[in-house]
């Protein structure tokens, strides 16, 4: 027992072992971690694995563990989330990357997962961010949910293969750190939905509404200026500091980001831009045709209706959004997710599981459809082009030689 | 026999008559136009339509909610608006996932005066009957006879669950929920209960039972949570009523104070918060 904890102590230090006690696993954990600025990787111990994966299978007799297993059918505080991400990449170290990319009021780590196969090319690449709002708790579920899937199947289904092969996807499961923190402190704040950013000016409540403190109209509708307000776009666009940290990642790699997701609950509904009334995106249509079809497949799963619109038809008008900023700097596709269900952001845990079935087939038919555009039409017309040239030569070549 | 219902898949009615041109709520002096024109076909997605649908499904738990059964919507088909939305919507019972039929409504929000609560009638065809009596005779038998007074809080809890003997009990604060929000709704709201703080049964000498709960309300369009407190009786005869409903500020610096209401039935008194800060 003594060089059990001995071992554990000292592992502790260097590895990512798990902060929640009552799951102890004793799976060897390698930590990867690349700066976000700097893009440097750095591996640490991942060679001494091996050496101590002798010890720790000897921790997992002892404590009569079964391997690690994370259940996506409960809703999991931070600290576990955190663990959770570790573990993914520790367990998918040659497509799963941790970058962290900013902090909070409270000067929390944000972080995502970069997902993908290696390329030597820059990649073209889909955004996700889940925890906007704090009390919209199966929104992280759902990102955790997401990256699970995709490990799960990318082996296997050669379809999933091909996106990770030619897409790279950044998932950041919780981006309102402070916000979700808070609602699991007790009962009282389990509705939270904004920051933890105190109020200026004399007014004395915390937060912003993050969802409209981008720059996309900012402050102009579906918002007060009251910072009570559960709608306070904040004293200035990108007051927060969460806001300036998707921002400051988003921004350099927007020629490379083709499809942008924010997920969000309740109200079944699947919305693009704009969520300012007087501003239509110019594939609207597009855009449109894309939503129905993500609904018909979420309706597929388990027979559950997802209205689509634009965010400012078919919700509400407001302005600052995440997606319409995203839309705005140049991002072609741009979605707004809020899951089930209509009418509680207490979803009850026996929902997660088929909450997520179903966007993941939306989430997915919008991916595919996205990637194909990019991917395959340019293939097609190369190959049309080909055909068209052969028959032409063939033709002239039999009938005017 | 009572029931709790939502509306699912609204379908189109349209009817040409004269009436307002539809604008932005927000439009002063719209209301005065007097044109004869068309009803304008709303958009189902759109929030229009679905805002009008959710206050028919208030009115029509207050009609016929209880603690036993449970509606659920699903997606208006389509809708008309004039002054008033005309919608067609098919009704689905939540508890035993059971599609009730066809029913058709007219939602009138007054634009002149946002305070006014929205006037709804509501008919539905023949397949719209829930027997519940069995279960609300037992549960109003049980009350009736136990020993000590009822009570439960934080539900539903965190993570979404909700005991099973606390369920009727979830059902009844949505119903009484039904006869606020139908009250305080307008274009500019969309209104459901989001949680039961807690509620407790009172003693009561009569037939009816009678419960006080603390509930906080979720208004979609603000964004804010609405704590009210009220007073509610219920029985398998008499159905349920609201008996008083206060309404508690938010925040420390909301200036307005609490506003007090009684009976249940809608009275002249300005009993509006300032819930709407968009």
């Amino acid at each position: 027992t003594a060089l059990i904890l001995t071992s554990y102590y000292i592992l502790s230090k260097h590895f990512y072992l798990p902060a929640n006690y009552k799951n102890v696993q004793c799976t060897p954990v390698c930590k990867q971690r690349q700066h976000a600025k700097s893009n440097k990787t750095r591996t640490s111990f991942c060679h001494a694995c091996f050496v101590t994966h002798g010890i720790l299978i000897f921790c997992r007799l002892i404590k009569g563990h079964e391997a690690r297993n994370y259940d996506y059918t409960i809703y999991h505080p931070l600290a576990e989330i955190s663990t959770w991400m570790g573990q993914m990449v520790s367990e998918n170290p040659d497509v799963v990357t941790l970058v962290d990319y900013g902090s909070t009021y409270e000067n929390r780590t944000i972080s995502l997962l970069k997902i993908g196969l290696k390329s030597d090319v820059t990649k073209k690449a889909v955004w996700m961010d889940c925890g906007i709002h704090a009390r919209e708790w199966i929104s992280p579920a759902f990102c955790q949910y997401f990256v699970k899937e995709i490990l799960r199947t990318y082996k296997t289904d050669s379809k999933v293969e091909e996106l990770l092969k030619n897409l790279d996807f950044y998932i950041t499961p919780v981006l309102n750190v402070d916000g979700y923190l808070y609602t699991w402190k007790d009962n009282t704040t389990r509705l939270w939905r904004k920051t933890r950013s105190p109020g200026t000016d004399g007014c004395d409540c915390i937060g912003t509404d993050l969802n409209r403190n981008f720059e996309a109209n900012w402050g102009m509708v579906g918002v007060s200026q009251n910072c009570c307000s559960n709608v306070y776009p904040g004293f200035k666009a990108l007051s927060e500091a969460e806001a300036r940290s998707v921002v400051d990642f988003v921004e350099p790699r927007k020629n490379d980001i083709v499809c942008f997701f924010t997920i969000h609950s309740y109200g079944q509904l699947i919305l693009f831009p704009y969520g300012h009334p007087n501003v239509t995106a110019p594939n609207y249509n597009e855009l449109a045709e894309i939503s129905q079809a993500a609904a018909k497949a979420i309706k597929a799963v388990h027979g559950m209706t997802y209205t689509v619109g634009s965010f400012a038809e078919a919700l509400y008008p407001a302005a600052g959004s995440s997606m319409d900023w995203a839309r705005l700097i140049g991002i072609p596709f741009a979605f707004t997710f809020e899951l089930r269900d209509e009418g509680s952001f207490e979803l009850p845990e026996n929902q997660i599981l088929p909450t997520c079935e179903e966007t993941y087939a939306g989430v997915h038919s919008v991916i595919t459809y996205v990637h194909n555009k990019i991917f395959y039409s340019a293939a097609i017309t190369a190959s049309a082009t080909l055909w068209t040239t052969l028959l032409a030569t063939w033709f002239s070549c039999t009938f005017f030689s | 026999a009572h029931t709790v219902l939502y509306i699912t898949g609204l379908q189109f009615v349209l009817k040409l008559t004269p009436h307002t041109p539809a604008a932005s709520p927000s439009v002063p002096g719209q209301e005065d136009i007097q044109a004869a024109m068309p009803v304008e076909e709303l958009d189902p997605s759109h929030y229009p339509a679905t805002r009008a649908a959710k206050v028919a499904e208030h009115f029509i738990n207050t009609r016929y909610g209880s603690p036993f059964a449970w509606f659920g919507s699903s997606g208006v088909k389509k809708a008309g608006l004039e002054v008033r939305a005309k919608l067609h919507f098919t009704l689905k019972e939540m508890t035993r996932n059971q599609d009730m039929g066809l029913c058709s409504a007219e939602v009138l929000f007054h634009r002149a005066d946002e305070r006014k609560p929205p006037q709804v009638q509501c008919t539905c065809s023949g397949a719209f009957q829930v027997n519940t009596s069995a279960e609300e005779e037992d549960l109003y038998q049980r009350l009736r006879n136990a020993t000590s007074l009822l009570s439960g809080s934080d539900i539903p809890n965190s993570v979404g669950h909700i005991d099973p003997e606390m369920a009727p009990f979830w059902h009844l604060g949505g119903v009484a929920s039904s006869f606020i929000m139908l009250r305080e709704s307008n274009e500019s709201t969309l209104l459901n209960m989001a949680h039961i703080d807690n509620f407790t049964q009172m003693e009561t000498k009569d037939a009816q039972l009678m419960f006080q709960y603390d509930i906080l309300l979720h208004d979609m369009v603000s964004q804010e949570i609405l704590k009210w407190k009220l007073l509610l009786s219920w029985s398998p005869d008499g159905g349920v009523k609201v008996l008083e409903a206060e309404w508690d500020p938010k925040c420390r610096s909301c200036e307005r104070a609490h506003l007090t209401v009684t009976t249940g039935i809608a009275a002249e008194q300005e009993m509006k918060g300032d819930n709407n800060n968009v």
